[in-house]
């Protein structure tokens, strides 16, 4: 029964048939084994309909398995005994007791006395100390003594001056000490016949240096860091503060004057002495800030001078700037240098907002989605291909761009004036209704009201809105070119068409 | 085996603090046998009469050879353990052997010790390497008399004692450190470099003591709120009935136990009764002294043993850790040989040690001791220590039985060390040298 009705159902869900291509006949048998070997938590049923084409579907249903055990090595029980052990660094008998493998040799050495490292000690002998080492602060004894504790704390000079008690001495400094020790050291060191060769020895002498009035000096320098009142703090801060400013300012200075000699008669000013280090000047974040401002305005600027000047910290002060700009004009004007404005969205300055550098012919405006297919019309008849220039130098990119522009002013008016007909056919039918229907109530609403004469005023009222928008525009000069689009008048498309700057152009009309 | 360089030997680690001995295995993280170093005794005529008191008794009947030897006329029973002192028996007095952090009565210790190990831990100490904690302004003296109980007595194979001081650093993973312990009668701040102390920079107060002395007699005191609060011990209470907060406590006392009750178990009853409204009222606040503060805090319940129960509001209540970190003027101006606070202490410290390792002791700050969980110590230390080290930076853990037995648990590590095992005195070298190898061998 199964079996037919799998095979119904395969047929309806146009599932392939395992049982009817040819290669399938001979492995029937094999066909059923895998029947006979359906995963767990399937139903047979579901199976039969399924096949083993579903695996993915019936691991779903696979009961989870345990993981399968590990295998610790070779499966022998490790033996463990409590047994003593010679300590190697110990120099009595002492056996203390651990847990260690049986197999393990009992007489080894003990893992850990390898540890117990005995430091270098000098040793000096009476002679030699007579020879050698006499001074007249410190007795035999009292170095002896020193050279005790030294060798009892390894050499830990903070605790050799705690502990050091020497009775009948006199009182001794951490660098008292550290000076007697480090002066007998190097005198036996170079007194003594060395096995080494020359470079170990100077070697050894050099760890053993010690400069007293060096060290004295350090942690006088310390106690007074220390010791500093919280005005002194306060006022240590703001002198530092002041310091960066100055510089900043100074180094301002001499960029602005290298830049004005540059451009004025091209010579070096002759300041390359004040170094302009960017990285410290970069203390705090309201500096950074202001130098990636002034980065922007400063690279489309003044490209000739960006190689100095990009750097370097500019205050982002519009008066400076554009003075300095008036006085490069003529020569930007002898090397032909144009200078773009940063379009205005750059007022956030972040990452995402630099503009590198590009080539002109990528950034025709093109026109707006919504009326393309329509200024390509006009375009077309005109003679004219807009996605690609042959010679995109900067007169023509302007022309195509106002170009461009009177085409769209062109058919956003022409929508326009289609838009107001219509309004007028509808209100005139509605008109010549109303008074068919006799108008028995005129005061009705303000627009309905008019007169057969007052289909001129419908126009001006239209004209008049289309103005009234116009003077808007003009008076908060908006940023949004959609809005300018829209509002464009006739008149403006046709002076726009004439060329020239179309930003001077605009906040003419 | 040399994985983390621990190699145990089974060594027993005891740390004797004031207000309970420690003991345990050296590798564990908590110490096995925590009993009070407080012990009840009673004097007896030297006659052979069985106390038939029970368990206790009998588990101290080893210790009572060693103690005759405090007067030879009189024998002394000794009570050891939880059911030691805090039980009332007749004519029983309570004594604890350390006093300022130092151990002044040796002659308790052994039963101590023994009671801790044989009975509390069932271990036999001749097996059993032993490394002591003594604290770091113990005398030489001490530590020796130390070593000879553990050899002669106890017949280790091997002992060492060790500062808790340093052991406080090894708990907390330091080698450097700035040590500030808080325990039941001493705060001691102990600069340690490189798991050596600063013996100059060493200083230590009875500082726990005052606050317990304000904390009794803000109690007992009669204010304009209430009349003082008797503190009697729930030993000596027959009944008491429940009454609302502020009533007169309506109970009745054993009427039968008052007469055997001796002086010093009454003392000890009474600041058992003070510590725990300490531990469960007061506390400190973590930005410094304000009134108005403190009256925010809002008051806190707490009842008596007598039945007795009130509200205690703020300044009481923080009033009483405020001691640790500053006197008011009125206190210093009456008593000129105040205990140093904690501020003063950590100045004097520092002062004493040189310029070069300030740093690095306050960048190591380890707070231990159970003095030291104090609602809000450690906030409040941080406060105080922020205004001259910004850098300061404390260790304090949250777990509080590392807090409070911190020393045990850095012998705990010491004393599983594989290099350590070359510096136990073995009994070998205590025969051949004496006592002087304490001194050379315990740094």
């Amino acid at each position: 029964m199964a079996g037919a009705s799998a095979a119904d159902v395969r047929s309806i869900l146009s599932l392939p048939n395992p049982s009817t291509p040819g290669p399938s006949q001979p492995r029937k048998p094999s066909n059923a084994g895998e029947r006979a070997r359906k995963p767990e938590g399937i139903s047979r049923e579901l199976y039969s309909l399924i096949g083993p084409s579903a695996p993915s579907l019936a691991a779903q249903f696979v009961k989870p398995r345990l993981k399968q055990k590990p295998n610790f090595g070779s499966g022998g029980r490790v033996k463990w005994e409590w047994r003593p052990f010679k300590n190697g660094a110990r120099a009595d008998s002492m056996r203390l007791h651990h847990w260690a493998k049986t197999g393990t040799d009992p007489e080894a050495d003990y893992p850990f006395a390898k540890y117990n490292i005995q430091p270098i000690s000098f040793v000096y002998s009476q002679d030699e100390y007579t020879r050698l080492l006499e001074d007249q602060e410190w007795t035999k004894e009292e170095t002896d003594y020193l050279f005790e504790l030294v060798r009892e704390y390894d050499q830990r000079w903070h605790i050799v001056h705690d502990r050091y008690e020497y009775i009948g001495g006199s009182e001794r400094s951490l660098e008292d000490l550290k000076d007697r020790y480090f002066t007998v050291c190097r005198k036996l060191v170079k007194n003594r016949p060395w096995a080494g060769d020359e470079a170990s020895k100077s070697q050894l002498l050099s760890s053993l240096q010690f400069d007293k009035e060096r060290e004295i000096t350090r942690k006088r320098y310390i106690a007074s860091l220390e010791s500093r009142t919280p005005q002194q703090k306060a006022e240590e801060d703001a002198l530092y503060v002041e310091l960066k400013r100055l510089e900043q300012s100074e180094r301002r200075f001499k960029r602005e004057r290298d830049e004005l000699l540059r451009t004025l008669l091209g010579i070096e000013s002759g300041l390359s002495e004040l170094p302009l280090d960017e990285e410290g000047i970069a203390t705090g974040p309201p500096d950074t800030k202001r130098r990636k401002k002034g980065n922007h305005t400063a690279e489309p600027d003044t490209p000739i001078s960006a190689t100095p000047s990009s750097n370097v910290i500019s205050l982002g002060q519009p008066q400076p700037r554009k003075a300095q700009t008036a006085k490069s004009a003529a020569y930007d004007a002898l090397h032909f240098i144009y200078r773009t404005e940063v379009p205005p969205t750059t007022t956030s300055t972040t990452k995402a907002s630099h503009q590198a550098a590009y080539l002109r012919s990528y950034k025709l405006p093109q026109p707006k989605i919504t009326s393309a297919a329509k200024v390509a019309q006009v375009l077309g008849e005109i003679g004219i291909s807009h996605g690609r220039l042959v010679m995109p130098t900067r007169d023509n990119c302007v022309q195509l761009e106002s170009l461009l522009e009177a085409a769209t002013a062109l058919v956003e008016t022409k929508k326009v004036v289609d838009k107001v007909e219509q309004d007028i056919r509808v209100l005139k039918a509605r008109l010549g209704k109303r008074e068919s229907e006799g108008a028995e109530d005129s005061f009705g609403t303000g627009e309905a009201a008019p007169t057969p004469m007052d289909v001129d005023e419908v126009e001006a009222e239209a004209d008049g809105r289309a103005q009234s928008v116009v003077s808007t525009r003009s008076a908060r000069s908006v940023r949004s070119r959609k809005q300018s689009r829209r509002s464009m008048s006739i008149s403006s498309v046709d002076t726009s068409a004439a060329g020239a700057s179309r930003r001077q152009k605009r906040q003419r009309d | 085996m040399v994985n983390y360089g621990g190699d145990e030997v089974s060594a027993l680690v005891v740390d004797i603090g004031t207000s309970s001995l420690r003991a345990g295995y050296a590798g564990d993280d908590t110490p096995k046998a925590i009993i009070p170093t407080t012990y009840g005794y009673i004097e007896e005529l030297d006659t052979p009469a069985e106390n038939g008191d029970g368990d206790v008794s009998m588990s101290d009947a080893g210790a009572n050879a060693e103690s005759e030897a405090a007067d030879p006329r009189t024998k002394v029973k000794l009570y050891i353990g939880a059911n030691g002192p805090s039980l009332w028996r007749e004519n029983m007095k309570v004594e604890n052997p350390v006093k300022n952090g130092l151990i002044q009565n040796f002659d308790a210790i052994p039963p101590l010790i023994s009671h801790a190990l044989e009975e509390v831990m069932r271990c036999n100490p001749s097996e059993h390497p032993v490394l002591v904690t003594e604290p770091a302004w113990n005398t030489p003296a001490n530590r020796e008399r130390m070593a000879e109980i553990m050899f002669e007595h106890f017949n280790v194979p091997a002992f060492y004692i060790s500062n808790t001081s340093v052991l406080n650093a090894f708990a907390a993973g330091k080698g450097s450190a700035y040590v500030v312990d808080v325990g039941q009668s001493t705060a001691s701040v102990t600069p340690v470099i490189d798991g050596f102390v600063m013996r100059r920079g060493l200083m230590h107060s009875p500082l726990p003591q005052l606050v317990h002395a304000h904390a009794r007699h803000t109690l007992i005191a009669p204010s304009g709120r209430r009349p003082g609060i008797q503190l009697h011990p729930h030993q000596l209470i027959a009944s008491r009935q429940p009454v609302e907060p502020g009533a007169p406590p309506k109970f009745e006392l054993r009427q039968n136990s008052l007469a055997g009750t001796t002086e010093s178990w009454r003392t000890w009853a009474e600041a058992h009764e003070v510590d725990e409204w300490i531990q469960s009222v007061s506390g400190i606040l973590d930005q410094g002294w304000n009134e108005q503060l403190a009256t925010q805090r809002g008051p806190r319940h707490y009842e008596f043993a007598t039945g007795y129960s009130n509200y205690f509001n703020g300044v009481e209540r923080y009033m009483v850790g405020e001691q640790f970190f500053s006197h008011s003027p009125t206190l210093i101006a009456s008593n000129p040989n105040l205990p140093k606070t904690i501020p003063a202490l950590i100045s004097m410290s520092l002062n004493a040690c040189d310029a070069e390792i300030r740093q690095v002791l306050m960048g190591n700050i380890v707070l231990t001791g159970g003095g030291s969980l104090f609602s809000g110590f450690a906030d409040r230390l941080q406060t105080e220590l922020a205004r001259n080290y910004p850098h300061a930076k404390i260790h304090a853990p949250g777990n509080p039985t590392e807090r409070r037995y911190g020393g045990w648990l850095g012998g705990s590590i010491l004393g599983s060390l594989g290099t350590f095992h070359q510096l136990w005195i073995s009994r070998e070298e205590w025969q051949e040298h004496g006592k002087a190898i304490v001194g050379q061998r315990c740094k």
